[in-house]
């Protein structure tokens, strides 16, 4: 890569494609089908009024009308209507109440990963630790849920859906986000790898030798990857909210979207898969700006030459 | 070797699977692993054994395509970097970044959706985690080409009169980047066994048929749903099948772990 700009560029690129992509396939999809697409939702033989609920869901005039439709209405904050998740009701209703709870149970889940990633960026959790971490990462998520979802049961009974059990659900289902499928594990070894690859270079030496702190230079440096790593683990917690709030039985944004493909409806499934793509694009977008500012920042700081290295470093 | 006796276990169980499970037997009702050797036996008085083999069937082949198609990308990404062209890079980054940036279980699911009923399976699930997984391994497998020193190496290589083959299949792909291409195929054969695992206990939970397999194959999912109840309530003997799904998991989780141990190993 010889040009600083071609990784965030291509980042921004992929951020504006990204929420446009995946209603695309969906709609294309939805047209791949086998029958015709407001045949799925209304069998003729089943129920009656077919046509009038293709015309009023933009269905009869082939995918494109229907993507150009629903893209332009998605823009304006509408998502239709749930075609059988909750039959009739506004899609954006459900987004409504699901996306908080996703983005509450993620950014909680994102606590123990961050306090790991701090840790072994200071060397607070010793790399000894680290088989441990890698030995609880191999329990798959379903696994830590269903015994969250029996914690639940035995601690609440039948009134498991008391605010309090729903507030232990959630608390459950960041932990197990967090330490399932290896989340912990990676966050702790994907930042400790950065870091001691990072303190082998120069710099670093020079600039104990000059009195000053390794990860105060250190940090500037490795921030465009710890932005990379940072995406991949939202990335990671995003996709397993899908069996954690099912198995739990949080009312989330993964729990609409398995209800809406468990039932094959398009209309929430198009809804919640735009809202999955507009946060992983989000997360393209704020890596990217990471990478542009520490670019610029490093042009900006002096370059130290010698036989060996060329490239300019960063001292704080 | 523990890699390999662990896989030819599951594999023998795969192959050996019933095509339907047994009539069932009342009489043997949540028979214990004494009684009906070696899992025990379900409500209806089936063996469990049958529903372990199933669910190695319905794992076995398609977790290792997948593994084979990131093992694939991987030694593509490494060969890339050695190749030391920034157009195919940017290409590489690019395409990459998109499939990268998508949530796996959002395409997991909207793929689902397009398997008709009437021919469940895992391998299209399984091929497009892998596609998705694909530019991680591919970035990892580049990184090590890059600290070999990329296209650099290759050419100090070429000076040495070493052939093309030699050098991309035995120096680069063999020698260096063997230990991760094994890991990320070993880590995705692990990842689309528990996709299938919890793809089935959602489906199983809510009384759906799974997208992962025909409704004729019984799941490790179905295991530990059937063994979910004796956690809660004290009644219900079905710990047995619980054990034994977890046990399922854990001979997969054990074939990664020694295959990439192995792979490590000069």
């Amino acid at each position: 890569m010889t040009a600083w700009w071609i990784r965030p560029g291509v980042r921004l690129i992929a951020a504006i494609i990204l929420p446009l992509v995946v209603p695309a396939i969906i709609t294309l999809l939805i047209w791949a089908l086998p029958g015709d697409p407001a045949e799925i939702i209304c069998p003729p033989e089943t129920c009656g009024g077919t046509a009038e609920l293709a015309a009023r869901w933009n269905l009869d005039a082939g995918a494109w009308n229907f993507f150009r439709a629903w893209m332009g209405d998605a823009a304006a904050g509408e998502f239709g209507r749930s075609w059988r998740v909750e039959q009739g009701l506004p899609v954006r209703d459900l987004l409504d109440e699901s996306i908080p709870t996703t983005l509450m149970l993620v950014l909680a889940a994102l606590v123990p990963l961050v306090l790991g990633a701090v840790g072994s960026a200071t060397g607070l959790i010793p790399p000894r630790a680290d088989g441990g971490f890698h030995t609880v990462g191999l329990v798959p998520a379903v696994v830590f849920a269903l015994l969250g979802a029996a914690y639940v049961e035995l601690e609440y009974g039948a009134q498991s859906f008391l605010p309090g059990a729903n507030r232990l659900r959630l608390v459950l289902g960041a932990l197990v986000l967090g330490l399932a499928d290896g989340a912990f594990a990676a966050a702790v070894s994907g930042v400790r790898g950065l870091f001691a690859a990072e303190r082998d270079q120069r710099y670093v030496g020079i600039a104990l030798l000059r009195g000053e702190r390794p990860l105060a230079n250190m940090l500037p440096n490795v921030a465009p990857a710890l932005a990379g790593q940072l995406r991949a683990r939202v990335l990671h917690l995003l996709s397993g909210t899908v069996v954690v709030e099912v198995v739990l039985r949080i009312n989330g944004l993964g729990d609409l979207l398995w209800a809406g493909t468990l039932l094959q409806d398009f209309g929430v499934v198009l809804a919640a898969a735009t809202a999955f793509a507009l946060v992983s694009a989000v997360l393209l977008v704020i890596q990217a700006l990471v990478e542009i500012a520490v670019a610029m920042w490093v042009r900006r700081a002096p370059t130290v030459r010698d036989g060996a290295a060329a490239s300019p470093v960063v001292a704080a | 070797m523990l890699a390999l006796g662990a896989f030819a276990l599951l594999a023998v169980a795969a192959f050996a699977a019933p095509a339907h499970l047994v009539e069932p037997e009342p009489s043997r009702s949540f028979a214990g692993p004494l009684d009906a050797w070696p899992f025990g036996a379900d409500r209806a008085g089936r063996p469990l054994l049958e529903y372990a083999q199933q669910g190695a069937r319905v794992v076995l082949g398609p977790a290792l395509v997948a593994g084979c198609v990131v093992a694939a990308s991987s030694v593509a990404g490494g060969l890339l970097r050695c190749v030391g062209d920034p157009r195919v890079d940017a290409a590489v980054q690019g395409v990459g970044e998109v499939l990268g940036a998508l949530p796996r279980m959002v395409v997991i699911l909207v793929t689902a959706l397009l398997i008709p009923s009437t021919s469940r399976g895992l391998l299209p699930l399984a091929v497009a985690w892998a596609v998705l997984a694909s530019p991680g391994a591919m970035d990892e497998a580049a990184a090590v080409a890059e600290r070999l020193g990329g296209a650099r190496f290759v050419e100090a290589l070429r000076a040495h009169g070493f052939s093309w083959t030699r050098i991309f299949l035995f120096h680069v792909v063999a020698l260096n980047l063997r230990p991760v291409v094994v890991r990320q195929a070993a880590e995705v054969v692990t990842q689309v066994t528990f996709l299938e695992l919890g793809l089935s206990y959602l489906a199983v939970q809510d009384a759906q048929a799974s997208f992962t397999h025909p409704d004729s194959l019984k799941s490790w999912a179905d295991l530990l749903y059937m063994g979910y109840p004796s956690i809660v309530l004290d009644d219900i003997p079905t710990e047995h099948a619980l054990w034994t799904g977890l046990a399922m998991v854990a001979l997969v989780t054990a074939i990664a772990k020694f295959a990439t141990s192995a792979a490590r190993a000069r």
